[in-house]
């Protein structure tokens, strides 16, 4: 086993569980082989270094990558989530997520909440931009935006459906000191609903986690 | 919590709309598809003239005008949402087949439009005797259909390839010429007064054929 874990296990609404997960790309190393469990409620966070393959262990759980090796479970309530179905129980928020930029920030995550099949999306759009404190930018075109301004989209764009799993890589990037604190209370209250999983290296990040994965990779990807 | 009715149909309907919505704003392939319909046109119809008995040659061109327009955009649906980043947003939100359903009906629709403009004009400058409306409507929706349905599923295939516009040509040649034949062949004859029975079958048997194969692939296209 190649993570360190901290901290017992709680409540099994949404429970992740990795066996001796691994991964390449080609005859780079992505992930070393890593097991875990998380039980909702709980913050965790997964670090490492650089190339040690955070964003790659994240893009396996949400079931846009297929595992190499091993296996990433996701269960919700007590049912097993095939990585086919994830996107309905899972919010993810990383710097590979992009927006139509000739489209407005309310016109993306409302073409994302019909997408979802929300009841009222219009509803959950404005609240979702509320939570992130980007109610103020939603007529604007997304290439008009900042930095900044798109990672606060990004997590909006996580908390839409109101999934009991989160998966954040690098949440805090870009993100200003009001972001920062915007990020730390978002996370706190998703806690509370559910399973949240940050991949980072910041400590401002991994602080707010209870439990924290280790990937003990070489990092950079290392050849085989 | 989500929703989990996450219904296709809402989820291809939701795409064909946004389709339509950045296609409007961007014109990315609208204003290339119309200048070449119109520009081939009038070249055209001044190098040859008008061409009221010639039935095979108006049924050619025809076909080639539209099939060319088309092509530019058509086979770029995919790309798109590869080089725009955009396609992780995507799969987050939906399955592969309602993606490529939604992308589908919206090539169909673009086809629509672009023949709204091309097909009048054609007749016109062309000299082309009267059609006979039902059989020379129904060449066109068949036509349509399958290359619609022939660019969707080329374009996915090569979306995530590198060289895929070299790729899209040599793949998507085979597919269309059958589509191709069977189109020119139909007009030819229904022009010329003779039956279309066996052009449209031939039509709609490979639509129906491209948009089965379509289904069965293309929930495996994008796994990484």
């Amino acid at each position: 086993m190649n993570a360190a874990l901290v901290s017992p296990a709680t409540v099994t609404a949404a429970a992740l569980e990795t066996r001796e997960l691994a991964h390449r790309y080609g005859r780079r190393v992505a992930i070393e082989p890593v097991s875990f469990r998380l039980d909702a409620p709980v913050i965790a966070a997964v670090t490492g270094p650089n190339g040690s393959g955070k964003t790659t262990l994240l893009k396996i759980a949400a079931g846009l990558l297929r595992a190499g090796r091993g296996t990433c479970a996701l269960a919700v309530a007590g049912r097993d989530v095939p990585p086919s179905e994830r996107r309905r129980w899972v919010g993810y928020a990383g710097p590979a997520l992009s927006f139509y930029e000739e489209l407005s920030v309310s016109e993306n995550l409302t073409f994302v909440a019909e997408t979802r099949g929300l009841e009222a999306p219009a509803r959950a759009v404005g609240e979702a931009l509320e939570r992130v404190g980007l109610a103020a930018r939603a007529a604007d075109r997304v290439a008009a935006l900042s930095s900044g301004m798109v990672q606060r989209l990004r997590l909006a764009f996580a908390l839409l459906h109101r999934p009991p799993v989160l998966l954040l890589d690098e949440p805090g990037s870009h993100l200003d000191d009001e972001g920062r604190a915007m990020l730390a209370r978002v996370i706190g209250e998703e806690r509370r609903a559910g399973l949240v999983l940050i991949a980072t290296n910041d400590e401002r990040e991994w602080r707010l986690a209870e439990q924290r994965i280790e990937l003990r990779g070489r990092g950079l990807g290392h050849p085989a | 919590m989500p929703s989990n009715g996450s219904n296709s149909g809402a989820a291809v309907w939701a795409i064909l709309r946004k389709e339509c919505r950045s296609e409007w704003r961007t014109r990315y392939g609208l204003n290339a598809a119309l200048l070449f319909a119109i520009t081939s046109l009038t070249s055209v119809s001044f190098a040859v003239g008008r061409l009221s008995d010639r039935p095979d040659l108006l049924s050619a061109l025809l076909w080639v005008v539209l099939l060319f327009a088309a092509l530019a955009s058509m086979g770029h649906a995919f790309v798109r949402e590869v080089e725009g980043h955009t396609l992780t947003l995507l799969r987050l939100v939906a399955s592969p087949t309602a993606i490529a359903l939604g992308k589908l009906l919206f090539n169909l629709v673009f086809l629509v439009v672009i023949e709204a403009v091309t097909v009048p004009l054609y007749l016109v400058l062309m000299g082309a005797p009267p059609p006979r409306w039902g059989e020379f409507l129904a060449l066109l929706g068949l036509g349509s259909l399958a290359l619609a349905c022939a660019t969707t599923l080329v374009g996915a295939v090569i979306a995530q390839t590198r060289g895929r516009g070299a790729l899209f040509a040599g793949v998507a040649l085979p597919l269309l010429l059958p589509v191709l034949a069977a189109a020119v062949s139909g007009m030819r004859s229904q022009w010329a007064g003779g039956p279309i029975v066996a052009e449209a079958r031939l039509l709609a048997a490979y639509a129906v054929a491209l948009f089965g194969v379509s289904l069965l692939l293309y929930d495996h296209l994008w796994e990484d």
